[in-house]
């Protein structure tokens, strides 16, 4: 008892470095929950595009923007040079089209005026290349036979409306799933590092040369000793869970209470029990306190960047992956990216999830083992 | 005695291995970090083939216009390849759509096409846009073939070469679109992160400098006690201090530089004398803050190192490091608080000489880091210069 109230009195006085790091997940998941629109029929995707339009809004020029409108999404751009872009670069806008002085007029008149565009670097552009010269296409190819600026506005108008017959066939809404194997898999990284700051320190307090030397010489037995700590430690562990899960529930709502949301969170409980494990061996070994923050920020960011907790695992270079393979972080984020692509759950694909739970509880077996054999080693030298 | 304590400082401040951890070894560490989740993600936007299935009925096979598309974009040695197409049975289709090895298929029937998805996505958008698009240029050669028909009648011409209108007809579609492409070639934004961590270790910076003046103050250190009282001219350690202190700033930046260029492949634009004058302004702002901090605040080591640290996180926040587009939000709604904050300074005017060919910009950036250290060190100095401590 005597070990559990100090762990939690030590708990109490650094409950500010929770805070902070329970903060920043909910911020960072927080901020990427904010569009949630439900779709089961077929919605094409929308590049943004900024029109800059030098001309009068009539005609052809009028048709092409109405039909750019249509087409994409008109970000809320200044339109000076530098706020266009600073637009650019930061993908605010994909594609900016400048139509020049006259162009209507110049275009039906056959003397072929020039567009110039600005574009960024991404599939986004690409697709937003696509729609505009399409427009600008159809257009060329009537200018010549029809000389009625009218009469060739509504011939464009019905070239471009075909009609191609789009089927859906999921009949899940993955938005919302997505979102939640977002949230979990950031939360590995609060986990990871409230769990191993708080259990570094008291753990180094615990370590202190002198109350070491009084442990050693009690009557308990170190391993009771540790166990007394570990229980200690995994109390907070699931209270912090716990807490992660109803931030999880208020932020992604029913999800939680499907198969999906049980699953999600059975991982990310095996997964803080292993932070615990990995807290607690770290403990071990680390006596200096000044080491503790530098340790928690190249243990957390070290994992969270390598294992796709921050960048999803579909953008990272394959030898990184392959040396994620290491850390029990890649398991996780590894189940929670495969629920996400689940549609119905059976044997088949619960299978590799369930692989990687047991690959992550012998992680936690490992890292017990360990602890306890710094433990006896420091035990005989002190 | 400049050179004295300068050296001493220089000795001292090396012999601390938390400041040498947290201003050398953990910017490279977070810079390492950076390029191993980020250097796939340019590649990663760019677009990938998209495998699809096409329904290889007889209806498919006679509609000439549909299987030369889809064969000139699948095709492998066409560097504008879009498609990966497989042509199979529509059971065949079905199963690949449900294993997830196409983003959908197509199928023509009653002559029309048919699109079966999955779900939404840019992929699924790009297959709908280019059925769109042969659906129109069938339109358009049909319209086009009548009004020339139309035409050549009317003028009288009933021997009509319906091979000559359809060739004019393909070769209109065919012509190029009238557009001038004036995009910048550097459009990495992910090298704003490596800007970020520039600015973060420019003003981490502020630690070595505090560590240093903590050295100098009485009610800090035992060491600033000793110094309070010898007869020397406060001003000449003061000075030699920050001196020592804003050289080993300058080695750790250089470090970082060194690794972010040769290894990490960084590009900081090409103009060497800029980039210098901003590392060198952007640590001289990070000295004043650490000097500032460390002068202003009464609190013990500890409080003093919080402050600092919560400043420069928050800086380094704030101009984008955990996320590029933080930086490109506050810019557009709350351009004042990026024009205040150091951090954001520093990595725009990086920004600036990479993305940008005049220098308006960044020459603002110098001139702002220049007031805002200047304001920081002349603070500074009247606090140092008042400083009196009770005789006990």
């Amino acid at each position: 008892m005597t070990v559990f109230k100090t762990f939690f009195k030590i708990l109490n006085k650094n409950k500010f470095i929770v805070i902070l790091y329970t903060v920043i997940l909910l911020v960072f998941g927080g901020f990427n929950m904010q569009t949630s629109e439900r779709s089961l029929s077929f919605k094409p995707s929308k590049p943004n595009i900024t029109i800059v339009n030098n001309d009068e809004d009539e005609g052809i020029t009028k048709s092409f923007i109405n039909y750019i409108k249509d087409n994409s999404d008109i970000p809320d751009i200044k339109l000076d040079n530098e706020s266009l872009d600073d637009a650019l670069f930061y993908e605010d806008t994909s594609y900016i089209v400048f139509i020049p002085k006259n162009y209507h007029t110049d275009f039906i008149n056959g003397k072929n005026p020039f567009i110039t565009i600005k574009k960024s670097n991404n599939y986004n552009a690409f697709y937003a290349d696509m729609i505009v010269k399409r427009y600008l296409s159809i257009a060329n190819s009537y200018v010549g036979s029809i000389n009625n600026e009218d009469e060739l506005i509504k011939l464009i108008d019905d070239t471009i409306d075909t009609d191609v017959k789009i089927e859906i066939t999921s009949k899940i809404d993955s938005t919302n799933i997505d979102k939640a194997s977002f949230y979990f898999n950031f939360e590995s990284y609060s986990i990871l590092a409230c769990l191993i700051y708080v259990i570094c320190l008291i753990l180094s307090i615990f370590n202190n040369q002198n109350i070491h030397k009084r442990t050693i010489i009690s009557s308990t037995n170190y391993k009771k000793n540790n166990r007394i700590l570990l229980l200690s430690n995994l109390l907070y562990a699931f209270i912090l869970w716990l807490f992660y899960l109803i931030a999880s529930i208020v932020l992604l709502g029913n999800i939680i209470f499907t198969t999906y949301g049980v699953v999600f969170s059975i991982n990310s409980l095996l997964f803080t029990i292993c932070a615990t494990s990995i807290a607690f061996f770290i403990g071990s070994i680390v006596t200096n306190k000044n080491a503790i923050s530098g340790i928690v920020n190249v243990v957390a960011l070290g994992s969270s960047f390598l294992c796709g907790a921050f960048v999803p695992t579909e953008y990272l270079p394959d030898s990184v992956i392959s040396i994620a393979h290491i850390l029990p972080t890649y398991y996780y984020v590894n189940t929670n990216d495969r629920i996400k692509d689940i549609e119905v759950f059976n044997m088949d694909n619960l299978k590799p999830i369930i692989i990687n739970m047991i690959i992550i509880i012998i992680f936690i077996i490992v890292f017990i083992i360990f602890t306890n054999l710094m433990s006896k080693i420091k035990r005989k030298i002190g | 005695m400049f050179i004295h304590n300068f050296k001493y400082t220089f000795k001292t401040l090396l012999k601390n291995k938390a400041l040498i951890f947290w201003s050398f070894a953990f910017p490279i560490i977070l810079g390492t970090l950076f390029n191993m989740a980020f250097s796939n993600i340019s590649n990663t936007e760019k677009l990938d083939v998209i495998d699809i299935a096409i329904v290889n009925n007889e209806e498919f096979k006679i509609n000439t216009m549909y299987v030369d598309t889809f064969k000139s974009l699948s095709d492998k040695d066409n560097n504008d390849q879009l498609f990966n197409t497989k042509y199979v049975s529509i059971k065949k289709a079905k199963k690949l759509l449900e294993d997830d090895k196409i983003d959908g298929y197509m199928v023509i029937k009653d002559n029309k096409p048919n699109l079966v998805f999955n779900k939404n996505g840019i992929n699924q958008t790009i297959l709908k846009y280019v059925v769109e698009e042969i659906q129109s240029n069938k339109i358009i050669i049909n319209n086009l073939t009548n009004i020339e028909i139309e035409n050549q009648i009317n003028n009288g011409n009933y021997n009509i070469d319906y091979n000559e209108i359809s060739k004019n007809v393909i070769n209109k579609i065919n012509s190029d679109v009238n557009i001038i492409d004036k995009s910048n070639k550097n459009t990495d934004f992910m090298m704003i992160e490596f800007y970020t961590l520039i600015a973060m270790t420019c003003l981490y910076g502020g630690m070595i400098s505090m560590t240093a003046i903590n050295q100098n103050l009485a009610n800090i250190s035992n060491r600033g006690k000793r110094i309070e009282v010898a007869p020397t001219k406060k001003s000449t350690i003061i000075l030699s201090s920050l001196c020592s202190s804003y050289l080993i700033q300058l080695m750790g930046l250089l470090l970082l530089f060194i690794y972010t260029i040769f290894v990490l492949n960084v590009c900081y634009g090409n103009n060497l004398l800029l980039i210098i004058l901003l590392s060198l302004v952007g640590s001289l702002t990070g000295l004043s803050l650490g000097l500032s901090v460390g002068v202003l605040t009464k609190k013990g080591e500890g409080t003093k190192i919080g402050i600092l640290l919560a400043i420069t996180m928050i800086g380094s926040f704030l101009s984008g490091m955990m996320g590029v587009t933080l930086k490109y939000i506050i810019d557009k709604n709350i351009p004042i608080l990026n024009k205040i904050n150091p951090a954001s300074m520093i990595t725009d005017g990086f920004y600036s000489l990479y993305y940008y060919s005049n220098l308006d910009r960044y020459y603002f950036n110098i001139v702002s880091l220049l007031i805002v250290s200047s304001i920081l060190i002349i603070l500074s100095v009247i606090k140092l210069r008042r400083n009196k401590y009770d005789s006990i």
